[in-house]
């Protein structure tokens, strides 16, 4: 036992030695501190990177006004690596060693799942882009500090059951990537869709990784639909999609919008993706918060700030947050700004488009409404977002927008 | 900042547990298991499904997650016997990458990819949990230790000695009268035990289970803590686990100390790490930090 | 809802299909272990490497297919002589575990540095669109044919190399038995440094097809391994007409299983098969009985 306790020592010194010699964590007085958790590597490393960074020039935009009830933000950022592991050992980081407030930008369900209870039990909010249904679940979320900025399972199913109907679809068939991201929507379609009274015609889940996806899609053909909804990511969507084109069997099909984009359209050809249906989750683009989101996202990551609908979100995370500390004054914990998130986001208060905004009206003791630039950022009784979607149809090579479903 | 440091010694406690399995398999029979990772996934998905499914209480999910794979390695030790080494390997990967298929499969039991939620933490008290944890850690630490301390008895013993007598000459032994193809199964399940008593304890700390926790990259991870603590040696097992936490763990430190390095990168250059790490040892000090000289 | 003969026909060619893909790695996977006793871990890294290289030969001489297999040679080919020098050679004579433990490393390394150098993001080939092929209610991709047609035709070369030239011979000798054919004069090094560089090569080749009918990523090849190993193991590790014929047996029974198991295990199946094979004929379908069990 003595030389397993000195080398546990030797390495839990060893650790604490790196860890302590930045000095970074000197923790200033007066701050409200937060931590932005994203997937930089993994499966999500598309958003994550993007995520991060709104919620840092987000953070710099409060504090250039001033702070939030005489708090400055303090960004500590951390990488969750999309897994439930290395999101354990990062939020404990944030948790224990930054002392964090709340934790801001989590993407995959597994790893919200995970952070949850940990948050939870340190007392701080959780903010999220989650879509698992299990997060809003009462007896896991039973302290109501997490927060969901993105539609649920149960609205992306809805969002592109409505567009099934609307599309005519009376025999449609299901095919979705077998992952914890895309299956979840389209079990959440099938229980919307029967629950409708609408039967489908095959289920298909098919495995990442494949070389082909030819039985599959045969498969599904031979069900004879009228329609397929398809969820899936680009690389395996064009591969449908173009084996499908060859057969020129004539379908409608109904595609997510992460799934459909660009890359999607040349890899099939515009003239195959001529009349595909895209469903998206769309940002609040009339909003100014997301002309100032846009314009600072296409400037910090020399990107398309369309493509990152989450990073729109985890800029209205730090927005609210800091209107809630706001509201709540000063020297409140986070239970207590948790308090605050619904009464400034929905209601009947003034619709303000940023902290400076509302900080103003908070001020003069008004209620306001934030108006955000993912979405209206109105939370429902389990503290979930009802997002806009919009149905986009393919022309030309383009998306053009059709009709809008579930709401503005 | 301990409550950090008590994370991260819990999780280095689950792949001791894991380095002495694989160990004592491939350390003392020299049996090639490149499937561990199943009978890690074996025992967690027995824990999370009696507990978060079943609502059953832990120590059944514990008890099943030590039978079924001890129970499972069975045929695998049959199959063991018959193949060469290269085959066993490629024949072992094969059976974790199948353990995996089922799970994703049989989602009534599992809740396929989607994974299972809400396993419980097995101690709940203290300040945010901290009390629960350090328990935690001092029951893992007590398991490591029994684990370890009957490894030791079973090399020590006269069934050891044979164990290792297979591992030098395996016609000798033939010669004189024993069988070694049942003392082999026999480590292999034993083995596979040990991999699922971590498997339960890794799923009630980390309270969430996916069929994507258990790719073969944690078996070549196991495999790699080995190789650095040493092959054969208890002290080499311990060392190696921690090794490897430190590896994988320290990323996020050397991203505090240098700042200008690009998160994007991190995920890569932890894969080269345990690349060279892998290569760097096999060839200058195959028997890691720890072992025999011999080899 | 019930199949008729020409479904399952259909699935008996998509299998068919797959199988010329896989046919390929499981052909460097094999090649290899001839020589060098140990399967290489890192085939399917050396296979990602190989897309990356015809894909850019692809784009810079503005579609050419003949150029994208130049290029993927090229990496592939690079990426193994190079994995020869630093990491295999060095290790001679060691046991076949830690070349197997070496090689798994190597493939690490080889994906780290891919994803630093060239980018996690997914690419794909710029391919025109061709209807397909039917003859009655039989179906095929022209895309499937290309890539069948490119792996026969690098199977072929390497058959006929290891047949009918002295450096095939060489090979196939050290493959038999290194011992005597040092004696006999064969400079054992060379011929091995020969053979990783044609190993290289299919894995270049393979790099071209997958890419094509995939994607480009550094992850991508990572996901032909198994399914490489399996096909080599039923086929005989050491025999390259064995892995070629193993891959196309094992994609057929997967795409043909596929009415009676579902789409997820299917991949199982090929473990089954391998294991099925392996219980009845320890050395594989065309293996060698020398130094088995």
């Amino acid at each position: 036992m003595n030389s397993l306790d000195r080398r546990q020592l030797l390495v839990s010194g060893a650790v604490t030695a790196l860890l302590a010699g930045r000095g970074a964590w000197a923790q200033v007085p007066g701050t409200f501190r937060i931590g932005a958790l994203n997937p930089i590597t993994g499966s999500g490393a598309n958003f994550g990177s993007g995520m991060q960074k709104s919620i840092l020039f987000a953070a710099e935009e409060v504090n250039a006004a001033g702070g939030a009830a005489g708090r400055k933000l303090e960004v500590f950022a951390e990488d969750d690596q999309t897994s439930p592991n290395a999101a354990v050992l990062a939020a404990k980081k944030l948790l224990e060693v930054h002392r964090v407030q709340a934790i801001l930008g989590t993407w995959a369900s597994g790893v919200s799942l995970a952070v949850l209870p940990m948050t939870n039990a340190a007392g701080a909010i959780l903010m999220h882009t989650s879509g698992a249904v299990a997060l809003a679940d009462p007896k896991i979320n039973a302290k109501k500090l997490a927060f969901r900025y993105q539609g649920s399972s149960k609205h992306l199913s809805r969002a592109f059951s409505t567009a099934a109907k609307k599309e005519g679809l009376q025999r449609p068939a299901v095919m979705a990537l077998n992952n914890p991201a895309l299956a979840p929507h389209a079990e959440g379609f099938r229980k919307v869709w029967e629950a409708g009274g609408g039967k489908l015609t095959e289920f298909l889940l098919y495995e990442p990784g494949r070389p082909s996806y030819r039985s599959e899609l045969q498969q599904v053909l031979r069900s004879k639909p009228d329609g397929i909804i398809l969820s899936a990511y680009v690389a395996d969507a064009t591969a449908i999609v173009r084996d499908w084109a060859q057969l020129g069997t004539p379908m409608k099909w109904i595609i997510p919008g992460f799934g459909a984009n660009v890359d999607f359209i040349k890899g099939v050809t515009s003239e195959v993706a001529e009349g595909i249906v895209v469903v998206e989750s769309v940002v609040n683009e009339r909003s100014s918060a997301y002309a100032r989101f846009s314009r600072q996202y296409a400037l910090s990551m020399k990107q398309a700030p369309e493509n990152n609908v989450y990073a729109a979100m985890c800029y209205d995370m730090v927005q609210v947050l800091a209107l809630a500390i706001e509201a709540a004054g000063p020297g409140a914990d986070a239970v207590a700004v948790a308090a605050k998130v619904r009464e400034v986001t929905t209601g009947k208060g003034q619709p303000v488009g940023s902290f400076e905004e509302g900080k103003k009206l908070l001020m003069q003791k008004k209620a306001i409404n934030y108006e955000g630039a993912s979405s209206a950022i109105d939370f429902d009784d389990e503290n979930d977002v009802d997002p806009t979607f919009s149905a986009f149809v393919i022309r030309a090579g383009k998306w053009q927008r059709t009709y809008a479903i579930n709401g503005a | 900042m301990e409550a950090y440091l008590l994370a991260i010694f819990i999780t280095a406690l689950v792949y001791v547990l894991l380095t002495l399995g694989l160990n004592f398999q491939y350390g003392f029979t020299g049996l090639i298991n490149f499937g561990y990772v199943g009978f890690f996934a074996l025992g967690a998905y027995a824990s999370a499904i009696c507990t978060a499914r079943l609502g059953w209480p832990a120590w059944s999910g514990f008890l099943l997650g030590m039978v079924v794979p001890f129970f499972l390695a069975w045929p695998l030790g049959r199959i063991a016997l018959r193949l060469r080494d290269d085959y066993l390997a490629i024949v072992t990967l094969g059976f974790s990458e199948v353990v995996r298929l089922v799970i994703i499969n049989e989602k009534q039991l599992t809740n396929g990819g989607q994974g299972i939620a809400g396993v419980p933490k097995l101690f709940e008290f203290g300040g945010a949990g901290l009390g629960g944890d350090a328990l935690l850690a001092a029951v893992l630490l007590l398991a490591c230790t029994a684990v370890a301390w009957l490894v030791r008895c079973v090399v020590k013993s006269p069934y050891g000695r044979l164990i290792q007598a297979i591992r030098d000459d395996e016609t000798a032994l033939l010669a004189l009268g024993k069988n070694p193809a049942r003392f082999k199964t026999q480590v292999l399940m034993l083995g596979g035990a040990i991999a699922g008593l971590a498997g339960s304890f890794y799923a009630h700390y980390i309270g969430y289970v996916t069929p994507d926790q258990f790719l073969p990259i944690v078996t070549f991870q196991v495999w790699m803590a080995m190789i650095m603590g040493g092959v054969g040696r208890l002290r080499g097992a311990v060392a190696g686990a921690f090794l490897l936490l430190l590896v994988l763990e320290g990323s996020r430190a050397v991203r505090d100390l240098l700042p200008g390095l690009p998160e994007v990168a991190m995920s890569s250059i932890r894969l080269a790490v345990i690349g060279v790490a892998l290569i760097l040892f096999i060839r200058f000090r195959p028997q890691g930090l720890w072992g025999a000289p011999r080899d | 809802m019930d199949l008729i003969w020409s479904d399952y026909a259909n699935l008996a060619l998509n299998g068919l299909a797959e199988g010329l893909l896989m046919a390929l790695p499981a052909l460097a996977v094999t090649l290899v272990f001839g020589v060098a006793r140990f399967p290489n871990a890192a085939v399917g890294d050396f296979v990602s490497l190989g897309s990356f290289g015809a894909l850019a030969a692809h784009r810079a001489s503005g579609g050419s297919t003949l150029a994208a297999a130049l290029g993927g040679i090229g990496a592939g080919a690079a990426g193994t002589w190079l994995g020869w020098r630093l990491a295999f050679r060095p290790l001679l004579g060691r046991k076949g575990l830690a070349m197997l433990l070496t090689s798994i490393g190597v493939g690490f390394v080889l994906r780290a540095a891919m994803g630093l150098g060239l980018g996690h993001e997914i690419q794909l080939f710029d391919l025109p669109l061709l209807k397909a092929w039917r003859w009655g209610p039989l179906i095929m991709n022209p895309l499937d044919v290309l890539v069948g047609a490119m792996a026969l035709v690098c199977v072929a070369l390497v058959f006929a190399l290891l047949r009918f030239t002295s450096v095939g011979r060489t090979m196939r000798a050290i493959a038999d038995d290194m011992d005597l054919a040092r004696v006999v004069g064969i400079d054992s090094r060379a011929a091995m440094a020969r053979m990783w560089v044609l190993s290289g090569v299919v894995c270049g080749v393979a790099g071209l097809a997958l890419g094509l009918k995939t994607q480009v990523s550094p992850e991508a090849g990572a996901d032909v391994l198994l399914p490489a190993f399996a096909a080599a193991v039923v086929g005989g590790l050491g025999n390259p007409l064995g892995a070629v014929l193993g891959a196309v047996c094992l994609g057929i029974l997967q795409e043909l299983s596929t009415p009676f198991v579902g789409f997820t295990y299917k991949i199982a199946l090929s473990y089954v098969a391998m294991l099925l094979v392996l219980l009845w004929r320890p050395q594989g379908l065309f293996g060698r009985v020398q130094g088995v069990r």
